[in-house]
């Protein structure tokens, strides 16, 4: 609001009373000076105030009376406050303006020290030859606080997105992506750079990827929604081509008259391997149940007839060709006794019970052992290394340790070396038996630890699994190479007994 | 090693177990007594006249599946040794078997050739 001076004049009727202006007039102009929601504050070309009405006097918490004759720039803080004398002294002599006749946001001192923003517009008058400047001051507070709130708050809605460990992805209707945050930038592998443009089929697997479009299309025509609102699980595929589960929830909003979809995907893959893990563990159990039944039903009745079997035959010439087949009845009881035995060993949840162990003598102990037996008569095993000594079950051992040897006999077809090492790696005792088999194809490395799985034509497949779960409840690993010099070799990592860990090393499973 | 001839208690619901023991031990010179459940070895047990030496016993019967009827043996027949037969035996029914005082824990099936001595060798031990 510009005041003309002569009506300004007619305002302060006490210092200035005027002839030319009616009585009316000075009315109207004191009520809307006294009633103006804005500050007024007129101030002399020094600077001086002139005068302040009541909205000012609200504004800065000063009276007229305190602050008329006073330099305006007790009502600004610091640096401005310094500065105000010399912008009035430049204005005067080179007609530059900051803020004459134009308006701007500034920086208001209250009389309680408070700084507040406000809008500060000033228009210039003559009066009387002397130039007189009136100030509006709009009071911003509020307006401020709306702003820095809603700076604060979209600062916050930032900071969550970024920092989300989900994946968060915005879409318009045609797919296109718009927004990728650090979360889709891990699980994907692609910058967010590369992927903002593109169609967000891209970061889909077949067939899904080249049906995306039409799912969206058919949503925005009919409504008919297969993920939005709803949220399923779904494939990935992640910049390097390889494919995860993701569960995937889309919400949709509208962003300036326009539809965008937002996709929340929280990765499954260790989800999905866990449930991997307990399925095979639960597979364990019933396994573990089922062979307590076989053992009673099953080894029971098989004791019956080889006792009654080995009574007849005894009462049979010794030469007989009959006492010869009652040989042979026997040896295959005892095949299949053993069979249903490796069953039980693999299934039975093995309860180590850790006693400090010197895997060197055991394992001399256990090629000893195997020495009698015919099948590895043309095996030569040379045993070297040591470790300390282990906190592990002995007995336990042994079962891994004959497997992977009798394993690695039946590799050579009974001929041949095998060379056990034995070292520390890694706070760990290592194992390795390596033969000079033929080595494993990767497709059968694969399946080698799957129980039932084998390449021999009379293996029960129980003695890697085995082997592999029994080390396993040692909190150990067991994992099969083939060199490129060939062979294979297989190596046992057990955990070394620890003076805190020798009675806690060892749980059952 | 001092007599030869023993009065023997099997105890073992699978009959061709039961025969074959019979007939092994008895080719012997064993006197052998059989009962098929945990209710007829407890009554042999009390009933019985004159000692039993060993007692072969089954650990799963049809009306036994622990080592309470291992105990109740001991309870009655102190003096009697006690071999324990199991096709399923875990190291915690080996251990707690031989905590009652079992002499061994043999598993089935078995070779009855070495039946004979391991009897002999049973009441031998108890004899000491």
């Amino acid at each position: 609001m510009q005041v003309p001076a002569q009506l300004f004049y007619s305002w302060h009727g006490y210092a200035m009373s005027s002839s030319h202006s009616s009585d009316r007039a000075r009315q109207v102009l004191a009520a809307i000076f006294d009633s103006a929601v804005d500050g007024i504050v007129v101030i002399d070309a020094q600077g001086l105030i002139e005068a302040f009405n009541p909205a000012a006097e609200r504004l800065f918490g000063y009276s007229e009376r305190e602050v008329i004759g006073q330099n305006v720039k007790m009502l600004m803080p610091a640096p401005y406050r310094h500065e105000h004398d010399g912008y009035l002294e430049r204005y005067r002599q080179t007609g530059e303006a900051r803020i004459i006749g134009i308006g701007r946001e500034v920086q208001g001192l209250r009389r309680d020290g408070t700084v507040f923003p406000l809008h500060l517009s000033v228009g210039e008058m003559a009066v009387d030859g002397e130039r007189q400047y009136t100030g509006i001051l709009h009071d911003l507070s509020a307006r401020v606080t709306l702003e820095s709130r809603l700076r604060a708050s979209e600062e916050r809605w930032r900071s969550i997105i970024e920092s989300a460990v989900d994946a968060i992805i915005v879409i318009d209707a045609r797919g296109i992506v718009e927004a990728f945050n650090p979360g889709a930038e891990r699980l994907f592998g692609y910058r967010e750079s590369e992927i903002v443009g593109r169609n967000v089929s891209a970061l889909m697997p077949s067939p899904y990827r080249e049906e995306h479009d039409g799912y969206l299309s058919r949503y925005l025509t009919t409504g008919d929604a297969k993920i939005i609102g709803i949220g399923r699980e779904v494939a990935g595929r992640r910049a390097d081509g390889s494919l995860f589960p993701l569960h995937l929830s889309v919400g949709e909003m509208l962003l300036g008259g326009e539809r965008k979809f937002t996709g929340i995907l929280h990765d499954l893959s260790s989800r999905v391997e866990m449930e991997a893990q307990l399925r095979e563990q639960a597979a364990l159990v019933r396994l573990g149940e089922m062979a307590a039944v076989i053992a009673h039903e099953v080894k029971n009745p098989l004791a019956g007839i080889r006792g009654a079997v080995q009574v007849i035959g005894g009462r049979l010439a010794k030469d007989s060709r009959e006492a010869a087949v009652i040989g042979e009845i026997l040896s295959r009881i005892d095949t299949l006794n053993a069979l249903i035995q490796d069953l039980l060993v693999f299934a039975r949840p093995p309860q180590p019970k850790p006693a400090p162990v010197d895997v060197s003598p055991l394992l001399l102990g256990t090629v000893e052992l195997l020495g009698s037996d015919p099948a590895l008569s043309g095996v030569r095993i040379d045993v070297v290394g040591s470790a300390p000594p282990l906190a592990a079950d002995a007995e336990l051992l042994k079962i891994v340790f004959v497997n992977l040897l009798v394993n690695s006999a039946h590799a050579m077809r009974g001929e041949g070396r095998i060379q056990v090492s034995i070292g520390v790696a890694n706070g760990s005792c290592r194992v390795a038996v390596a033969d000079a088999g033929p080595g494993i194809s990767p497709e059968i490395r694969e399946k080698i630890f799957t129980p039932f799985f084998t390449t021999k034509s009379r293996g029960t497949g129980l003695g890697l699994p085995t082997a592999k779960r029994l080390i396993e409840a040692h909190h150990g690993t067991i994992h099969i190479d083939c060199p490129p010099g060939g062979g294979t070799t297989v190596t046992v990592q057990l955990p070394l007994a620890t003076a805190r860990s020798s009675g806690a090393v060892l749980e059952s499973i | 090693m001092t007599d030869r001839h023993l009065r023997i208690l099997v105890v073992e619901d699978e009959a061709l177990i039961r025969w074959s023991i019979a007939e092994t031990l008895g080719q012997e010179g064993h006197t052998v007594m059989e009962a098929d459940d945990a209710a007829s070895a407890v009554r042999a047990l009390e009933d019985a006249d004159g000692d039993i030496d060993v007692v072969l016993l089954d650990y799963r019967l049809p009306d036994s599946n622990d080592l309470g009827l291992l105990a109740n043996v001991r309870r009655l027949r102190p003096r009697s040794a006690v071999v324990m037969m199991t096709a399923y035996g875990t190291p915690e029914v080996t251990e707690g078997a031989l905590a009652l005082g079992a002499y061994r824990v043999v598993g089935k099936p078995f070779d009855m050739h070495g039946l004979g001595s391991l009897v002999a060798a049973a009441h031998d031990a108890r004899g000491r």
